[in-house]
């Protein structure tokens, strides 16, 4: 976007992005494509014919035009038939290119641009594709997992041998969450993956994750799951069960690990193996689907620090259910030696409670299971009905849980039960030692 | 021949996306396994040197050093903000070129597949446009001044995988590319020479083996632009354009007589044959090895083309060299062609005769056989046909070979290969920013000379330019010791103690004249003292040990007296002790 007071001297001059330029100022000349800009700007961004962009500023400078850009003719619409495997896009960086709205790298490419991107996705397996979303991951909620679900039913309902969701990154975890949840006697694999080094660079992991979720896909593992990659190389990927897997940093390509548990699988499309290193549900494509994609769109999350204040957990009376992020085993400030300086959500927390919106406990420890029965604050909180003792879930997968069962039931008792019965894997029975559950 | 140059200089700060030192690696590196893929430009191109790259399925392995190197080197996290102190030096050199800086910095992806870069592109901007280089054999235009981040450098190339070392990935660089106003090779080295010497007279450049480099363009009458990487020094550029500009005049003159036997068009076919079965029992080691662990060897017939493959178009390297280059790019070591001599490869002349036939060779036809992995042979065979099929000197970026030619490295990039870093915002140059570089700026190349002529004479004023020890020498000077005597501990005794194997430090020259100040010793211990010095004893220590403390006043009389006021005897003795001028006041006034 440039300036209004450039995008006024185009117009005059007529000239639009994309035509060649001249630009006189101070002696000097550039001629160039006029490209398109981040931000309200006054500077001119000039393609030099060496392929370089420089930013002009307009002040003194006079434009002319040399050349109208070329138009280009709009590619007619390809048809794939249908494939074994079905690719959903939701957007996110493993479909994106350079946007110049932002500036950053935007969610635009259509997955049928992939087979021209990855020509061995072709050797692997007949594919088709359908856009569901064009938006940054950040931005979807529960009501987009609700058409995600659907959509992902309708093509296995349609004969799918399995389903691929490519997504943004950020809140993938989530999704995956959700279609654990909302996909029920799953008869195929679902396999949710994205890239975290964007599509438009030479060096995108997105072409072995999407090599290795198909692989996936077309395996004997009937579960939602993640597919990304196991370590910084290329090669092989995990296959991390929907609910059992976080984004655990910012930018590594391995971002995504288990969280309290192993990888479903190791997979490696460059030898074409699915390793199976956990009992797995397998496929069989006469088990019936039973979707149940309602999800509440009122469910909250509230981080605890140091010197939370009772009026902030006060705040959520108008929310269905609330999830709490406590520190430790499942603890949030209760006061229970009754110091003079500190603060107790106790009695807002109960008030909460009592008024029928059910409170659900998950750590900031991210790893172990919380247990409320160690501390006078884990005793308390239980006491006036926290729920979550014993579970070993992520806050995200608490929060997607809780949303999914506020959308069948909303009865305090039901929905307790619910909440502790194992689902989708998010609860497991027993802790497994690991020499490292966590490197340093 | 017109000549272009391009020069990369690594600038003395911090890696340019990070904050990671610009220094070599320590200690035992760890690896990571990556591959890479063609991508679109923001214009909807696809560069061909990255679809050429793309020809060859490689892994990269990337070594990496922790105390030089973080995430961003390794492409798991995006780059920090341009290194705000990179820029400045950019700007400082742009302005002593008189080249004009642009308003705002854009900074920009340059694919490169190959591997050099864990990204696929090298990021690069555009600093400053316009300028020039002024020579007495006549000015040249500058046309770019640009800041870039150094690639990784290649360890090991493997069938199938090339493993870099990420230390030097991602040090600033300065880069100053000319107009192609040079005349001649011998112009190059100036403007080449005169440049290095702007570059190192900020002060603010990396010195030593590699911080430099230089690529030429070389282009003739009716030839096409080619460039080349990676001159070792500045003899060797100039052989290189040298060589260069024959080598276009060579494939003239054979395009030409191709042009003849083809009646004005090439129709080569291409078809390529299993020659294997010809093969079996062959003496040749090469077949028999290629051909025992499973690979083919295959066939291809170049029609019309014998004699042409042998004609020599550089030292040693001849036109099928070329379109060995090409084949190469695929992954194999190389490619026989029938116009060598085929007892190098053990090749009999009973197997060579079968080839023929097997080709349908008729007279003046040509063959190239290679021994690889089938799919490898034949995308080797491709690219030769290729190359053979160009009725046109291909525009190519080359590598500069040691002996001052040069093979094939790529296609030339195009602009396709360029689009924009979109992980960094532009950056902004404004006045501010230019009028403190300004009063900032040290002193230009021009400055430095007329102050050192004003010191020394000219001999010893321009090797003192090109020193490396020129800021010692500007403190020595700061510090009023005489400054012929400054430089010629510098540039004379120094490198006779580094002939010796004593490396002598800066700090130690420092310390050794501070004393000196002093009157502690006289000029002609200097020698010796640093010889002690550099081992890392103090200067007092040296001049106890060695006994070389100054003799004068009531000592030095005596001593005089001892030797009859002989000039000559005293000196003989006392050359390292004593003040020849002080004898002589001393001998008249006794």
């Amino acid at each position: 976007m440039y300036s209004s007071k450039i995008s006024a001297m185009l117009k005059k001059a007529g000239i639009s992005i994309g035509d060649r330029v001249r630009v006189e100022k101070g002696g000097q000349t550039h001629e160039g494509i006029l490209m398109p800009r981040a931000g309200e700007s006054d500077e001119l961004v000039i393609k030099l014919d060496s392929g370089y962009n420089i930013g002009i500023s307009s002040a003194g400078a006079t434009l002319s035009q040399l050349e109208k850009a070329p138009k280009k003719a709009e590619p007619a619409p390809e048809h794939y038939p249908r494939g074994e495997i079905a690719i959903l896009g939701c957007g996110g960086t493993v479909l994106s290119k350079v946007e110049y709205k932002t500036g950053a790298a935007f969610p635009a490419f259509s997955p049928k641009d992939l087979f021209n991107a990855f020509p061995k996705l072709k050797h692997m397996a007949s594919v088709h594709s359908k856009i569901l979303f064009q938006l940054l991951s950040e931005d979807m909620h529960s009501r987009h997992w609700s058409v995600v679900a659907q959509e992902v039913a309708n093509e296995i309902r349609d004969g799918a041998k399995g389903v691929i969701v490519m997504h943004g990154t950020d809140t993938l975890h989530y999704t995956s969450a959700a279609l654990s949840f909302a996909l029920a006697n799953l008869p195929v694999p679902v396999v949710v993956m994205g890239a975290q080094r964007s599509s438009d660079r030479p060096s995108s992991d997105n072409e072995s994750n999407i090599l290795n979720s198909i692989l996936v896909a077309k395996s004997d593992l009937a579960h939602v799951g993640v597919c990304m990659h196991a370590n910084s190389n290329d090669d092989y990927a995990f296959f991390h069960l929907g609910t059992k897997v976080r984004k655990m940093h910012t930018s590594r390509r391995d971002a995504f690990r288990s969280i309290n548990t192993m990888p479903l699988a190791k997979v490696d499309h460059r030898n074409g193996t699915v390793e199976p290193l956990m009992p797995y549900q397998r496929r069989d494509e006469k088990r019936k689907l039973d979707l149940q994609n309602h999800f509440s769109q009122n469910v909250g999350m509230l981080y605890s620090h140091p010197g939370i204040k009772p009026e902030l957990v006060s705040k959520f009376a108008d929310y269905d259910g609330l999830v709490l992020v406590g520190t430790g085993l499942g603890h949030v400030p209760t006061n229970a030696f009754n110091d003079k300086l500190a603060n107790n959500l106790v009695p807002s927390l109960k008030s909460l409670i009592d008024s029928g919106i059910p409170v659900v406990m998950s750590s900031q420890t991210i790893y172990g299971r919380i247990n409320m029965g160690v501390y006078t604050a884990g005793r308390i909180l239980q006491d006036i009905g926290v729920i979550g003792n014993g579970a070993d879930w992520t806050p995200e997968t608490a929060f997607v849980k809780l949303s999914w069962v506020l959308g069948k039931e909303k009865k305090m008792e039901k929905v307790k039960e619910l909440m502790m019965k194992n689902i989708a894997g998010e609860i497991t029975p027993r802790s497994n030692y690991e020499e490292t559950f966590i490197d340093f | 021949m017109k000549l272009g140059l391009e020069i990369h200089q690594r600038l003395d700060t911090h890696k340019l996306f990070c904050n990671c030192p610009s220094e070599g690696g320590n200690g035992k590196p760890k690896s990571v396994l990556r591959t890479l893929h063609p991508v679109y430009s923001e214009m909807g191109e696809v560069d061909k040197t990255s679809l050429a790259e793309a020809e060859r399925e490689q892994t990269f392995e990337y070594l990496f050093y922790e105390n030089c190197c973080c995430l961003v080197e390794l492409d798991e996290e995006p780059p920090h903000p341009l290194n705000p102190e990179a820029l400045r030096i950019g700007l400082e050199m742009a302005l002593q070129l008189k080249s004009r800086p642009v308003d705002e910095v854009h900074v920009m992806r340059k694919t490169v597949i190959d591997g050099s870069n864990t990204a696929g592109f090298q990021r690069t901007a555009v600093i400053a446009m316009g300028g020039k280089v002024e020579s007495a054999n006549g000015d040249v235009r500058v046309s770019t001044v640009a800041i870039e981040e150094e690639s990784a450098g290649i360890v090991e190339r493997k069938e199938g995988r090339a493993v870099y070392s990420l230390d030097r990935l991602g040090i600033p660089l300065v880069e100053i590319g000319t107009e192609p106003d040079i005349k001649s090779p011998e112009h190059l080295r100036e403007i080449a020479e005169k440049l290095g010497l702007m570059l190192r007279a900020t002060g603010k450049v990396m010195r030593g083996l590699g911080t430099i480099r230089q690529d030429v363009n070389v282009s003739v009458e009716g030839g096409a632009r080619v460039e080349i990487k990676g001159a070792q020094d500045l003899k060797s550029l100039a052989l290189i354009a040298e060589n260069e500009a024959r080598r276009q005049e060579a494939l003239l003159a054979i395009m030409k007589e191709a042009g003849k036997r083809f009646g004005g068009k090439v129709g080569l076919g291409g078809k390529i044959l299993d020659a294997g079965d010809l093969f079996r029992g062959t003496s040749s080691k090469l077949l028999k090895t290629g051909l025992d662990s499973g690979q083919k060897a295959l066939g291809m017939k170049l029609e019309k083309h014998a004699g042409l493959l042998g004609k020599e178009i550089s030292p040693n390297r001849r036109y099928g060299t070329e379109l060995s280059d090409y084949a190469k790019t695929t992954g194999v070591k190389g490619i026989i062609h029938s116009d060598e001599e085929m007892k190098k490869y053990g090749i009999g002349a009973e197997e060579f005769a079968n080839l023929c036939k097997l080709l349908k060779m008729e007279k003046g036809d040509a063959f190239v056989l290679v021994i690889a992995p089938e799919s490898v042979a034949k995308k080797a065979l491709e690219k030769a046909l290729e190359r053979a099929r160009m009725d046109y000197i291909p525009k190519e970026t080359r590598k500069a070979n040691e002996d001052g030619t040069s093979s094939f490295m790529r296609p030339l990039a195009g602009r396709a290969r360029l689009y924009p870093e979109t992980d960094i915002p532009p950056v902004r140059i404004g006045r501010e920013l230019l009028d403190e570089i300004r009063s900032g700026a040290s002193e230009s190349l021009e400055q430095k000379r007329e102050k050192l002529l004003k010191l020394l004479n000219r001999d010893m004023a321009e090797r003192m330019l090109r020193s490396r020890n020129l800021k010692i020498f500007e403190r020595l000077v700061e510090m009023k010791i005489e400054p012929t005597l400054a430089a010629a501990t510098l540039e004379d005794t120094l490198t006779m103690l580094r002939r010796e194997g004593v490396e002598v430090g800066g700090e130690h020259v420092l310390a050794l004249f501070e004393e000196y100040l002093k009157g502690s010793f006289v000029k002609a211990a200097i020698a010796d003292l640093l010889r002690e010095t550099a081992k890392g004893k103090s200067v007092e220590e040296a001049l106890e040990e060695k006994q070389l403390r100054k003799i004068s006043g009531t000592e030095l009389r005596k001593i005089i007296k001892e030797n009859s006021k002989s000039m000559a005897a005293i000196m003989a003795k006392y050359r390292l002790r004593v003040d020849s001028k002080e004898v002589a006041e001393l001998i008249k006034s006794m």
